[in-house]
């Protein structure tokens, strides 16, 4: 046991005296273990981000469009499908078992006026009011448009929290009046705040009017999907059945490609598993390969500190120490070494995971991945250790005295 | 009781280059407790093989070594290393101390190998240090001290273990005359306590101070002579008897 201590004080009392080597050569470590600690926060962090724009896409819910979200049709292809109809709408919910809502949504950028306030490129969309069930959004203040406004085409709009913000600093906007160009309408509600969507487009800079009032003031045509919310048990059944009622509206015979395109939230899903398979495997190759590179470093200057210390090894092994205690001395300094790599780079990974925290998007650094770190950098430090460490145990006692 | 050291027949070669250097050519040599001996001769006759070999640091080619009756011939490593660690305190030409550490740590190092706790391991390094009047000196690192002093740090970690034999060689080769007297009067005192002493030196009046000198050639014993004081003490025993 004594000897245990003081190995673990002679390794702490070789590191100290030769401070400035010790960092250098834990250098590698540190990068390795920054990179597999960093790589961890920013996996967890896009994980969190991720599943959070996930929540606006239902998993029960099929995205029909023209385009595959991740396809890999031809441009040309996708452009001469023909557009999807507002009436398709009705045939799903008639002929789709599995169908629970669906709403049609079509979408094109406007400016909306207040006064001499002016929201600019806010995603005017037009759908039904089924749009509550396949969509994930909840109404902040007042109410969404009922079927008897939009059949009638009423000038109401619900607007997103960052338009009311925008147009209504510190007014209630319930009842105003905005304008979108020369067409006015009454705000009869705001969407909570929902944040980004993968970071890109905001779902606070919207704004929603009913269908017949798209279609009667903007247009009939034009760029539109279809959102329908199915059984949640039943998910690849109803898409099968989609496909199905989709070929029947659109008279494909059994020979021809589908000319649309259902989509759904595991689309995004396996893209993103790609993409963090990508992120992972990077992170994970710089891991090894400074971890590598810093171990082969540490080993070197273990032999340095072996040779420089030959004459020490030959008067410990006179005044008695084992081949054992030699050895353990060795690498526990080698293993201290690297541990104190390994710890730097922990810290570093920390300072750096708040960063990331506050300038990029909320993460944490996970606490396994702490303790993973350090064990990695105990086995680098051991591995390298072997070597050096067993050359200083096996060394003659009498040519390490005579050593100069 | 059976003697302290018992060399039989000897040898030790190098292979150097092809050839054969026999440092150790056949010793027979009996060393009985409290025995104060120097070994002298021509720089490589053998006698620093000599002492590693009686140190435990080096294994014969053939012959055999018994200490305290044990085949010190027929030990493995941790065996070596635990009869160098109890029964054996060096003393070399050029202190080997570790410079990194204060005196009294360099005293308490042996002890460490032996396993004895703190306390009672600073307590037996400061009694040593006291042996060898370094008291004012322990906390001192050995580039602060003398030539001389660092000598007595030494032989304080040399006997700090209570070891059976103190083995020197050449404790007085780097020192001034003045620090070699200095030195000589630690030995003498502490053959007087008791302890069993050899020491390798060159010059006369060192040898002196032994009560028995071996004097090697070609890794042979040459001569093996007991100093006129002692034998005349031996022969004032012999007539009494
Ligand atoms: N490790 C070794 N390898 C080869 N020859 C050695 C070695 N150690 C000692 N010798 C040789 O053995 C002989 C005795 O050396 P040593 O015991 O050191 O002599 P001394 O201490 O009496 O001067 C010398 O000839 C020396 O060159
Ligand atoms: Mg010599």
């Amino acid at each position: 046991m004594v000897t245990y201590v003081e190995s673990l004080r002679m390794a702490l009392t070789a590191i100290w005296g030769n401070k400035m080597r010790a960092a250098l050569t834990t250098l590698g470590i540190v990068i390795g273990i920054l990179a597999v600690t960093l790589m961890g926060t920013l996996i967890s962090g896009l994980d969190r981000s991720f599943e959070k724009s996930m929540s606006f896409l239902g998993r029960d819910v099929l995205y029909i469009s023209k385009h595959e979200w991740f396809g890999d049709s031809e441009w040309w292809e996708i452009r001469n499908r023909p557009d999807l109809k507002v009436d398709y709408v009705e045939k799903l919910k008639d002929q789709g078992k599995y169908v629970i809502a669906a709403a049609p949504v079509a979408m094109r950028s406007v400016n909306i006026t207040r006064k001499d306030e002016m929201a600019m490129g806010i995603s005017l969309a037009g759908t039904t009011t089924e749009f509550t069930q396949t969509a994930f959004m909840n109404i902040e203040s007042g109410r969404f448009y009922t079927e008897g406004e939009d059949r009638s085409g009423a000038r109401v709009i619900v607007i997103g929290y960052d338009v009311a913000n925008v147009l209504f600093e510190n007014e209630n906007p319930i009842g105003e009046k905005v304008k979108i160009g020369n067409y006015v309408f009454r705000v009869i509600g705001i969407t909570e705040k929902q944040g980004k969507f993968l970071g890109m487009f905001s779902l606070d800079n919207r704004a929603i009017i009913p269908m017949g009032t798209y279609q009667r003031l903007f247009s009939r045509r034009g760029w539109m999907r279809l959102e329908v919310k199915v059984d949640d048990e039943h998910i690849d059944d109803a898409k099968d059945e989609i496909i199905a009622i989709m070929r029947r509206l659109r008279g494909l015979g059994p020979e021809e490609k589908n000319d649309f395109a259902i989509n759904q939230q595991d689309a995004f899903r396996q893209q993103y598993q790609t993409m963090k398979i990508a992120i992972g495997g990077t992170g994970f190759f710089i891991t090894v390969l400074s971890l590598v590179v810093g171990g082969i470093g540490i080993m070197n200057i273990m032999f340095v500190s072996v040779k420089e210390r030959t004459r020490e090894i030959g008067v410990r092994k006179a005044i008695g120490a084992t081949q054992a205690s030699i050895m353990r001395q060795f690498l526990l300094e080698a293993l201290f070494i690297c541990l104190f790599g390994g710890c730097v780079g922990i810290v570093l990974a920390l300072g750096g995971s708040f960063l990331i925290d506050k300038f990029v998007f909320p993460s944490t650094m996970p606490v396994s991945l702490a303790l993973i770190s350090l064990i990695l950098s105990s086995v680098v430090g051991i591995v390298a250790g072997l070597a050096p460490s067993y050359k200083a145990a096996r060394l003659d006692p009498i040519e390490a005295l005579r050593y100069e | 009781m059976a003697d302290l050291i018992k060399l039989t027949g000897l040898q030790r070669y190098y292979e150097v280059g092809g050839e054969t250097v026999k440092a150790l050519d056949g010793v027979d040599l009996v060393i009985n407790q409290n025995e104060y001996i120097s070994i002298m001769g021509p720089s490589g006759s053998g006698k620093s093989t000599m002492m590693n070999m009686i140190g435990c640091l080096d294994s014969p080619t053939t012959g055999t070594y018994e200490f305290e009756g044990e085949k010190v011939h027929e030990m493995d490593d941790n065996q070596l290393a635990s009869i160098r660690n109890r029964k054996i305190g060096f003393v070399f030409q050029t202190f080997n101390l570790l410079p990194k550490l204060t005196a009294l740590k360099n005293v308490e190092l042996p002890l460490i190998y032996a396993n004895i706790p703190k306390d009672e391991r600073l307590e037996l390094a400061e009694i040593a240090m006291g042996k060898v009047s370094l008291t004012d000196r322990m906390h001192h690192k050995p580039n602060e001290l003398s030539g001389g002093q660092r000598q007595r740090v030494a032989i304080a970690r040399a006997l700090v273990t209570n070891p059976s034999i103190i083995l020197a060689d050449e404790p007085t080769g780097n020192l001034d005359s003045k620090s070699g007297v200095e030195i000589m009067s630690v030995f003498d005192e502490l053959h007087s306590e008791g302890n069993t002493i050899i020491l390798v030196t060159h010059e006369a009046y060192i040898a002196k101070h032994a009560h028995r000198t071996i004097h090697i050639l070609d890794g042979r014993i040459e001569k093996d002579v007991y100093n006129k004081k002692i034998r005349k003490k031996l022969n004032k025993k012999k007539a009494t008897a």
